[in-house]
């Protein structure tokens, strides 16, 4: 049995479906940065399995570049966002930080 | 040299700036004017229509070069710039170009927009120097001169009707200029809206003609006005003429002001003076007289339609002068005498007298911006506002000098004193009617209608002369009237009012004088290019330039006066036109020169002098007869509109908005669980989608050739059935990219296949519609008779057929039976009871072409990188070309 | 293929460490073992540059960033397991787990095998030529969003110094001063 796009496309849905429930199920905020960092790994995937099957350009491999560079972004005002939320109310938990709900 | 530039310059091409140069005035004063200078304004304004103008003389010079020797045929100069758009009419694209002619009618109006606009515009650099919204009025006024040149320049009727909705918006917005003042607005409106009715009467008498000529262009439904091109659906020519001819009427009724829709022309002096002289006076409201000359061919087709445009000329003509002769304000006089001269100009058209009438428009242009301009001189020099009352001015022959002599020429022209421009034109529109009285035996109107035309017109033209002469005398001689008036606010706007005018009038800028002047001089002497053929009592000839300029643009009526000889006409006309002239001079010599009141007040019965000056009481009749219903009506549609549609829109509308809100606000409940559960309801939505493929095949028919393309999708793999035997054809062996089972697939996202009558499985009668799509009618073995309905009215020629053809499908052949209809095949009229036609036969049904098209069939199945495959089955309508013999006349 | 489902095993056994991990720093290890592990699926997928940017960007950078702020804040960092909505969250998460399973099975059935892929395919020359010829304007975009991103995150986590701080302070009793003038209605709907 050789791998195909088929393959990679259930890891990355499988991957993608554990960063969803992480993100949704944890209050940890920092875990949840992480989860996201999940769900954006597994659309890489998906970029990449499909580029490798049309490889006579690298258009998937481009834009994974680039979902790589705004992943970075992310991660790094996110986590800002973690160190302001700390100073302001002394936790990392999401459930604490409803300021402006309603 | 000149001419040698003129050899080398495409003339034509110019058509095109002569409208484009005051359009871009238009623009660049109305986004810009108001960041500039007055006078960068007032070069723009008036340096682009002074362009035109020059462009104009040029091409007018062009065309007199260009009239043919001898019987050739004429052509104007005329360019067609693109293809604006078309429409389909039975079966046929009929093209609407942006195109201009420039043949001698549309010329000389050319020249007359542009000449007396340039005229105008350069008096507006004085008259409106003072006003706030400088910029705005000659974005305005150029706006206006690039519509009318549209309108006269168009080459067919849409382009025209760009143009004459164009100068209607000019008009409204320039009637409106100073809108701050209600009526002023109000007046603006009114012209408006009644122009829509006349507007609502040209779009329909254009459709009739597009659908009666088939064609847009003028020189097309000329042309086939009297080639016996002129059917519709059975009709005869002369009905279609006579209505498409009184719908074009009704709006040249609006447009030019006629019974019943002349009276927003006198509220629309609230605007500036020059407006009143370019707009209503000089060009816009003659482009109803220049339609009716544009498609006098079709006119003279129909004897009722040309009759009613007599009579009404010859009423509102009457009417109009008897309304002057009881007004008190300047320009509200000089209105209802443009009112009745345009009476006139219809009045000629309605007897065949279209030079005539068109030449009127021309010598009318000249004097009468003429005296309207004199009338703003006055008014500009006296610090009259809006209009002034006649009755405190007086006296002003020394105080303006320069507005006196021209004013006073002007109004020798339009009373008709002989060698001024008015009296030849008016002397050739009275001769016109007088030819047609003296006709015995003329076939084509009948002469009471000529001496009917003659005497109105005899009667207005006294009236002309009395009321223009009453003006020029209460305005000119005697003392000034408001020399002591106690008001000593200058130019201040006060109106007629209580108070009089400044008392002490100056004489206004060269650059009001300066236009007045031309015109003045215009006014005597543009007659002398029509002056008559035939000279009254001594018969001698003399050569007609007008009348041969025109000849090749106008429909002739020949006049075979057979009781007599063609003198006696020209004496009756003669003596007519000069007794009216001498008696109304008379009569306001004796009554008005050196007085300051008016005999006529006193002396006529009081009654029929406040009849008059309330305008025959016309507002107050359409107030009562028209805008009563109408008002009722709107109040039983508010009343509607506010019990039940706002109960319904407001009530139910916002219920259901507050209901909907309240169940969707559940949904935000903020718990992330929540959206991830809806998040992933909606990613198996699309999984299903994705589940099976989507075939959607796309068929496009080239003849007997098909070219089906199927949609894309993720890993789609395609195998087509294209003449359904149950075979898959695509992919043949070597294209193939996967084998599944004993099924063959291929990457091919098209395939295309040539079909046979082999491949053939039903026939479709295709039925060309008149406008827009065609209409496909199924056939089968059983025996069908078409719908009459689905055919259209055009499938009876005579009208009496009853019933419609029978037609059925067999073998490879499909079987008509005539029935009661006319149907054509293989080039003739179908007189057996059968006639069987092969796929692909043209043949006609009365006026309907029809041909009839064999129908394909093909499938596709499709397979997805999930392993599942979905079939499609198209039926496709084919284009076969016709087996040799069998193609049929197709109509015109 | 051997590659592969090593591979894929690590990675989905760290996405599944990273979720349900109660530290926040065996979270981040258990990220950094999936991310390898991807990197791993990238050299699969003739992907040689992208894995190293892999490697380079998240364990170099992304990983490193989560560990330095979980130091920084320490103990906090630990956030005690949910008592409430117990029953909503296990439905959601048994509705997220049986799509994304369903949709995995599904996939794999998705029959579209690798063929050869040409020679520059994923080395630095080729996504590098590749990024620089026909993709140099949403790179240089991408750059401007780093720099803003950095910009952003200092501004947000910087904290107030003492001067902006008291002008804050001041700024608050002002507004509660202005709200108690207005009456309670006003008052109430302050930040408290």
């Amino acid at each position: 049995m050789s791998i195909g796009v088929g393959e990679y496309l259930a890891l990355a849905s499988v991957l993608f479906g554990t960063g969803a429930v992480g993100f949704l199920v944890r209050r940890n905020l920092l875990i949840q940065l992480m989860s996201i960092e999940l769900m954006l790994n597994a659309v890489n995937v998906v970029w990449v399995a499909f580029n490798r099957f049309y490889p006579e350009r690298h258009d998937g491999q481009i834009m994974a570049f680039f979902v790589v560079a705004i992943a970075a972004a992310e991660a790094a005002v996110g986590l800002a966002i973690v160190i302001s939320l700390y100073r302001l109310r002394k936790t990392v938990e999401t459930d604490k930080a409803d300021a402006l709900r309603h | 040299m000149l001419e040698q530039i003129f050899d080398n310059f495409a003339v034509e091409r110019m058509l095109l700036w002569i409208v484009l140069l005051p359009l871009a005035g238009a623009v660049v004063n109305g986004l810009f004017g108001r960041f500039a200078d007055r006078q960068m304004v007032g070069l723009v304004g008036v340096g682009t229509i002074g362009l035109s103008f020059f462009l104009a003389v040029v091409a007018f010079l062009r065309l007199l070069d260009m009239q043919p020797e001898g019987d050739a045929e004429f052509v104007p100069l005329q360019y067609s710039f693109y293809e604006w758009f078309s429409i389909h009419l039975r079966g046929r694209a009929v093209p609407i170009d942006i195109a201009f002619v420039f043949d001698a009618l549309s010329g000389v109006m050319t020249l007359v927009v542009t000449g007396i606009g340039l005229l105008i515009h350069i008096y507006s650099l004085g008259y409106m120097s003072h006003d706030r919204s400088f910029a705005r009025f000659f974005a305005y006024l150029n706006l206006f001169s690039a519509s009318m040149l549209v309108l006269v320049l168009a080459g067919n009727l849409p382009v025209m009707f760009i143009g004459w909705e164009g100068v209607g918006l000019c008009s409204y917005l320039l009637i409106g200029f100073w809108y701050e003042t209600p009526a002023y607005a109000a007046a603006g409106r009114k012209a408006f809206v009644v122009n829509r009715i006349g507007d609502f009467g040209v779009l329909i008498g254009m459709f009739i003609l597009v659908a009666v000529a088939g064609s847009f262009d003028f020189a097309s439904i000329n042309h086939s006005s009297y080639s016996g091109a002129f059917t519709l659906a059975g009709w005869e020519a002369g009905t279609l003429a006579t209505v498409a001819c009184l719908f074009i009427f009704l709006g040249c009724t609006g447009k030019s002001a006629q019974i019943p829709l002349y009276v927003w022309l006198p509220d629309a002096m609230a605007g500036p003076t020059p407006v009143s002289a370019l707009i209503h006076a000089a060009t816009m409201v003659t482009a109803g007289v220049y339609l009716c000359c544009r498609l006098s061919p079709v006119f003279v087709q129909s004897p009722v339609a040309m009759s009613v445009v007599a009579v009404v000329g010859t009423l509102t003509a009457l009417v109009a002068a008897t309304i002057a002769v009881a007004q008190r304000e300047m320009k509200k006089i000089l209105a209802y005498s443009t009112v009745s001269q345009l009476g006139f100009m219809f009045a000629a058209v309605g007897v065949g007298a279209f030079a005539a009438g068109f030449f009127h428009v021309f010598t009318h242009a000249f004097f009468k911006a003429c005296l309207f301009l004199g009338a703003g001189s006055v008014m500009h020099a006296v610090g009259a506002h809006g209009d002034a009352d006649i009755f405190k001015l007086g006296g002003l022959r020394s105080i303006l000098p320069r507005t006196h002599i021209t004013f006073l020429l002007s109004c020798c022209a339009i009373a008709g004193v002989p060698m001024f421009s008015g009296f030849f034109s008016k002397d050739e529109i009275l001769l016109g009617a007088a030819q047609l009285g003296v006709a015995s035996d003329a076939a084509f109107l009948s002469p009471s209608i000529g001496w009917f035309v003659f005497g109105g017109l005899a009667i207005a033209a006294t009236l002309t002369a009395f009321y223009m002469f009453r003006l020029y005398f209460l305005t000119f001689t005697g003392e000034y009237r408001s020399a002591g008036a106690s008001d000593g606010h200058g130019s201040e706007a006060h109106g007629s009012g209580e108070h009089g005018y400044d008392a002490s009038p100056h004489e206004s800028p060269a650059s009001m004088t300066g236009p007045l002047v031309v015109l003045g001089v215009g006014a005597v002497c543009v007659g002398w290019l029509g002056l008559p053929h035939l000279l009254p009592f001594t018969g001698a000839h003399l050569p007609h330039v007008w009348g041969e300029w025109l000849k090749p643009a106008l429909a002739h009526v020949e006049f075979t006066p057979a009781g007599g000889d063609p003198l006696t006409a020209v004496n009756i006309a003669f003596i007519a036109g000069v007794s009216a002239m001498a008696v109304g001079i008379g009569l306001a010599y004796s009554m008005y020169a050196n007085k300051s009141s008016d005999p006529i007040a006193s002396g006529a019965p009081a009654s029929l002098y406040s009849f008059l000056q309330d305008k025959w009481r016309v507002d107050e009749l359409y107030a009562a007869v028209v805008l009563r219903p109408v008002k009722g009506l709107a109040r039983i549609c508010a009343w509607i509109d506010q019990t039940f549609v706002d109960v319904l829109l407001t009530k139910v509308t916002s219920g259901l908005v507050t209901l909907s809100s309240f169940i969707l606000t559940r949904a935000q409940t903020g718990v992330m669980h929540a959206y991830g559960f809806v998040m992933a309801l909606g990613v198996a939505g699309l999984m299903l989608w994705f589940w099976s493929p989507h075939p959607d095949v796309m068929p496009v028919v080239k003849g007997q050739n098909v070219e089906f393309t199927a949609g894309r999708g993720l890993g789609y793999e395609y195998r087509w059935d294209l003449n359904a035997d149950g075979t898959f054809e695509v992919p043949s062996g070597e294209h193939a990219s996967s084998t599944f089972g004993s099924k063959t697939f291929g990457s091919e996202t098209s395939a295309s296949h040539r079909y046979t009558p082999d491949d053939f499985r039903g026939f479709i009668l295709v039925a060309a519609a008149i406008l827009g799509e065609d209409i496909e009618i199924p056939l089968s073995e059983h025996a069908v008779v078409l719908d009459p309905e689905v055919l259209g009215p055009d499938w009876q020629v005579s009208g009496d057929a009853a019933l419609p053809p029978a037609v059925r499908v067999e073998g490879n052949e499909v079987v008509i039976r005539p029935n009661s209809a006319a149907v054509y095949a293989r080039g003739k009229l179908v007189s057996e009871k059968e006639v069987r036609l092969p796929a692909g036969s043209r043949l006609r049904i009365g006026q309907v072409p029809m041909r009839i098209a064999p129908v394909v069939q093909a499938t596709l199945e499709v397979r997805n990188a999930f392993g599942n495959v979905a079939r499609e089955t198209v039926d496709v309508t084919i284009d076969v070309a016709a087996p040799a013999g069998a193609r049929a006349e197709v109509v015109r | 293929m051997t590659l592969f489902w090593v591979c894929a095993a690590f990675a989905v056994a760290g996405a599944i460490g990273t979720v349900t991990a109660r530290r926040p720093l065996r979270a981040a290890m258990s990220l950094l073992v999936h991310i390898i592990a991807l990197a791993g699926l990238y050299l699969g997928l003739h992907a040689e540059l992208l894995a190293a940017l892999q490697l380079l960007v998240y364990a170099g950078a992304i990983v490193v960033l989560f560990v330095f702020v979980i130091m920084l804040i320490g103990p906090a960092t630990w956030v005690p397991s949910s008592t409430g909505g117990l029953s909503l969250r296990a439905m959601s998460v048994a509705v997220i787990g049986m799509v994304a399973s369903t949709i995995a099975v599904a996939l794999g059935r998705y029959e579209a095998f690798f063929g050869k892929s040409p020679a520059h395919y994923g080395t630095v020359e080729g996504l590098g030529g590749a990024l620089y010829r026909e993709a140099w304007v949403p790179f240089e975009l991408v750059s401007i969003t780093l720099l803003v991103a950095i910009v952003g995150a200092v501004a947000v986590a910087r904290g107030r110094t003492p001067e902006e701080a008291a002008r804050a302070r001041q700024l608050r009793h002002e507004r509660a001063a202005a709200n108690a003038a207005l009456g309670d209605a006003a008052g109430s709907g302050g930040n408290s």
